[in-house]
């Protein structure tokens, strides 16, 4: 798969997610939302609150955060010098997320979804295409968590993802300048634009 | 700017404490003071170590505040608008580069749109805006020592602590938000306080992104 039609192609886009078992069902299905370009913020905080439903959505979570390390960890090796080291210290902090989302899901009685055995990530031809597939999964996860907030039935759930939503944002700003690009685009990080 | 201090937060005036005592006061202090919304802009100094549990007892109430909410809008509306006067006051302080100082302008303007927003936002729920914040005296009251800022050095170091505080009180409003959309824009507020963050700390030499979970503690 060519990164350019990957990143021009929604449909693309949301095929690739879906089959890399990150949005087959349940809350899966519901936390990868974000990822459609519908824009559909609900009106009052979540239905559910069952605890079981935060479990659905943070394996949901647990699932990105996943494919985000196997990216990393395939980018890694189309990388040199700053750059490598950038991803390594991202790389670090994705499964610091996945470990963190596995013990949230742990005190919820849950079972965390374990990673795939492999994706089918695009073609990563050169350094910036691995920047430019490694900020698009960024925003993907974003606009996910951002769709996500509100459905958490526990608080501190929220101000947790919160948190990734910071980080991840902060790596989308060292990304966009490793690139040449402007770090900050805009006063509000919504994973929506690249 | 006069000379002083390295910006930052520090015990404003002297009580009679122990040194532990003093120690784990700064500490809770920092913590209150990172959280403007729940201060709702009141300073608080050494002299009133007592009251310290009153304020904390207030930043408890706000988050169970029967007000839906328009309390923590109006408090982040201030902080957005004194991070405005902050940002300001370093531009025309004649301390930066000129990349610097066009990176900040363009800062200054985000939080402006922040502003903006939650004054949309806060209307729209039948609020009405706080008054506005009308200089220094009132960044004061979220983080000290912006009239210290005498170098490059201590511009950075006191708008990382501000953007700091304000990353800290969007994480804890997380918990105290009812409407869903009022959640969304927080965090995509939080996340852009921390796309700053990012930026000030590679300016100022330090580990642009030193934790996975930004959370606004240090």
């Amino acid at each position: 798969m060519d990164l350019d039609h990957f990143l021009r192609n929604p449909q693309s886009r949301r095929r690739f997610f879906r089959t890399s078992g990150v949005s087959v069902a349940g809350a899966s299905a519901t936390f990868l939302a974000a990822c459609s370009d519908d824009t559909k913020n609900p009106v009052k905080i979540g239905p559910d609150e069952s605890d079981q439903a935060d479990v659905e959505i943070l394996n949901g979570a647990l699932d990105l955060e996943f494919m985000a390390v196997a990216a990393y960890k395939v980018g890694a090796g189309g990388l040199r010098g700053e750059r490598l080291a950038i991803v390594k210290g991202f790389l670090e902090q994705e499964q610091e997320h996945a470990d963190g989302l596995a013990g949230a899901i742990k005190d919820l009685d849950g079972t965390p979804n374990r990673a795939k055995s492999r994706y089918d990530f695009p073609v990563l031809g050169s350094e910036a295409d691995v920047l430019r597939f490694a900020i698009d999964l960024e925003n993907t996860a974003i606009a996910a968590y951002i769709d996500a907030l509100p459905k958490f039935s526990d608080k501190p759930l929220r101000s947790m993802a919160a948190s990734i939503i910071t980080n991840e944002a902060e790596h989308v700003s060292v990304l966009l300048e490793a690139l040449g690009r402007e770090p900050v685009p805009g006063a509000f990080v919504t994973g929506r634009a690249a | 700017m006069a000379a002083g201090p390295a910006a930052g937060v520090v015990i404003a005036d002297g009580g009679v404490a122990s040194t532990a005592e003093i120690a784990e006061f700064e500490r809770d202090r920092r913590a209150l003071l990172r959280r403007g919304f729940g201060l709702g802009g009141a300073a608080v100094a050494a002299s009133t170590i007592p009251l310290l549990w009153s304020v904390r007892s207030a930043f408890a109430s706000a988050e169970g505040n029967d007000d839906g909410d328009a309390p923590v809008l109006a408090r982040a509306i201030n902080l957005e608008r004194v991070t405005v006067i902050a940002y300001d006051t370093v531009i025309a302080g004649g301390l930066l580069t000129p990349v610097l100082r066009e990176t900040l302008g363009r800062f200054r303007a985000h939080e402006k749109e922040h502003e903006d927003a939650l004054v949309t936002a806060l209307t729209s729920l039948g609020g009405i805006p706080p008054a506005p914040p009308q200089g220094v005296a009132d960044v004061d009251k979220i983080v000290e020592g912006l009239r210290d800022v005498r170098s490059r050095a201590d511009v950075l170091a006191f708008l990382i602590e501000l953007e700091t505080a304000a990353v800290a009180a969007y994480h804890d409003a997380q918990a105290t938000f009812g409407e869903a959309k009022l959640l969304q824009t927080g965090a995509s507020i939080m996340a852009n306080e921390g796309q700053h963050l990012v930026v000030l700390r590679r300016a100022a030499d330090q580990d642009p992104i030193p934790n996975a979970f930004e959370t606004g503690e240090q």
